[in-house]
């Protein structure tokens, strides 16, 4: 079946099994690999990309939802070989170890920070809920969150 | 056997079109965000995909005579940030924040909320305990209203007939004096399934010390959200005060005694009653317990 969708500011036309995820488009077909699959049911928040400026699991979309969206995965974040303030601000943090989540993190705190570029505490907490990380833990990532908003 | 198709209707006239067809093999979705694991773990490979949500029409949230209509398409994310619910359903926005996470509710619908019917659902209380009313749409055009308690048939059944979809939720505004609360109980504090829930509606007298009328919706409690009478009858008449709460505590204990005695969670959920009933009371008396309203 037919799908026409924009990821990172570029138009994709494709012809893909109509049961696929959005996840499986972005990793198998466009090779964004970027996005990780984790619990695959909406529990870990490892595949979370923004669709029309929202996070979402793309491993609960179907890739069909995706229809005529924009979505913007981890590979956008950086432009020009400059990583996003995000991203700096995460390393400067040591809020990354294994770095499994972080895609999916990274994809939560800046819907976040599109929709709210001055969140509280409280707001980064509910904005990474659904996002967990085994080995951080989540001060680090808050910290490093905090501090990309104060930058801008 | 036939492959899966996926149909995309971006009107309510295209969607009528689609829905002729439907039969036992076709699975409607809004958000997705529970078919998506359905569709994996129980292996569909055929049938019909109708997705409804890039259907315009079928999103929004507004206030017209008394009462409160939402599009079957909007997600919990829009109901939490909508002043309309804000002000008069507050136990419906309580309860649109603590389902799943950011994510989920960015993707989830109030509409498939409710068609899934999982016994365990967070909206379905909140929706119960205000009488709202789910409006359905048929595939010659027709539709019709039906409560909430006859659309959840419970855990995982709803009604719905193949050529029906649920297009509207609506709520009836209450009037000044009535408070609304919901809570729920899970293995977590975020992100957790309920292992009960709860929706409270009372009215109380003007001066705001006695409860004139109770509903209380518990849900996650059997195979369906209900209403419990026993809870109910204790609060009526009675003066707000910590005493009170206990009494309500000691009915929802009763309550969970008389639904779920076989069940081996009913050790846990007939103590644990206690503090999701402490929790909702807070919430719908917190003014009222610490002397002077909000």
């Amino acid at each position: 079946m037919e799908l026409d969708m924009i990821v990172n500011e570029v138009e994709y036309h494709l012809d893909i099994d109509p049961r696929l995820r959005l996840l499986d488009v972005l990793r198998d077909y466009l090779k964004l690999t970027g996005t990780k699959e984790g619990c695959g049911e909406g529990e870990c928040g490892a595949c979370t990309v923004i669709m029309d400026d929202l996070a979402v699991n793309s491993c609960l979309v179907l890739a069909h939802q995706a229809r005529g969206k924009r979505i913007i995965t981890i590979e956008a974040l950086e432009k020009d070989g400059e990583l996003d303030s995000l991203q700096k601000a995460f390393i400067d943090h040591g809020a990354v170890q294994c770095g499994y989540c972080t895609p999916g993190m990274l994809m939560s705190c800046k819907a976040l920070l599109i929709k709210n570029p001055n969140p509280t505490e409280e707001e980064i907490r509910i904005a990474i809920e659904g996002n967990l990380c085994r080995c951080t833990g989540y001060t680090k990532i808050i910290r490093a969150v905090q501090e990309a908003a104060a930058q801008k | 056997m036939a492959a899966m198709v996926v149909k995309t209707p971006s009107t309510i006239d295209e969607l009528l079109a689609c829905m002729k067809d439907a039969d036992e093999n076709t699975y409607y979705i809004s958000g997705g965000t529970d078919f998506m694991i359905k569709l994996r773990k129980n292996r569909i490979y055929s049938g019909t995909i109708i997705d409804l949500k890039g259907i315009p029409a079928l999103r929004y949230i507004k206030k017209e005579n008394g009462i409160i209509r939402i599009g079957g398409n909007t997600t919990f994310t829009e109901i939490v940030g909508n002043k309309i619910m804000q002000k008069h359903a507050a136990c419906v926005v309580q309860a649109a924040s603590q389902i799943g996470s950011t994510q989920i509710r960015n993707a989830a619908t109030i509409g498939g909320n409710v068609a899934n019917a999982f016994a365990g659902a967070d909206s379905i209380p909140a929706l119960m305990v205000l009488d709202a009313k789910v409006v359905v749409l048929k595939s010659d055009g027709e539709s019709y209203e039906k409560d909430m308690d006859g659309i959840v048939l419970g855990a995982g059944q709803n009604s719905l007939g193949h050529d029906e979809v649920i297009v509207e939720i609506q709520i009836p505004v209450l009037d000044e004096g009535y408070r609304t609360a919901f809570a729920k109980i899970g293995s977590r504090s975020r992100v957790t399934i309920a292992k009960l829930n709860m929706a409270a509606v009372v009215k109380c007298r003007g001066d705001g010390s006695t409860i004139e009328e109770a509903r209380i919706v518990l849900g996650a409690l059997g195979p369906k959200a209900f209403r419990s009478g026993k809870a109910e009858e204790v609060l009526v008449g009675r003066t707000i005060s910590k005493d009170l709460c206990m009494a309500f505590q000691n009915a929802l204990t009763a309550q969970v005694d008389e639904s779920i005695a076989s069940r081996s969670s009913w050790a846990y959920k007939r103590e644990a009653v206690k503090g999701l009933a402490d929790e909702v009371f807070d919430k719908l008396f917190q003014d009222v317990l610490t002397g002077g309203r909000a």
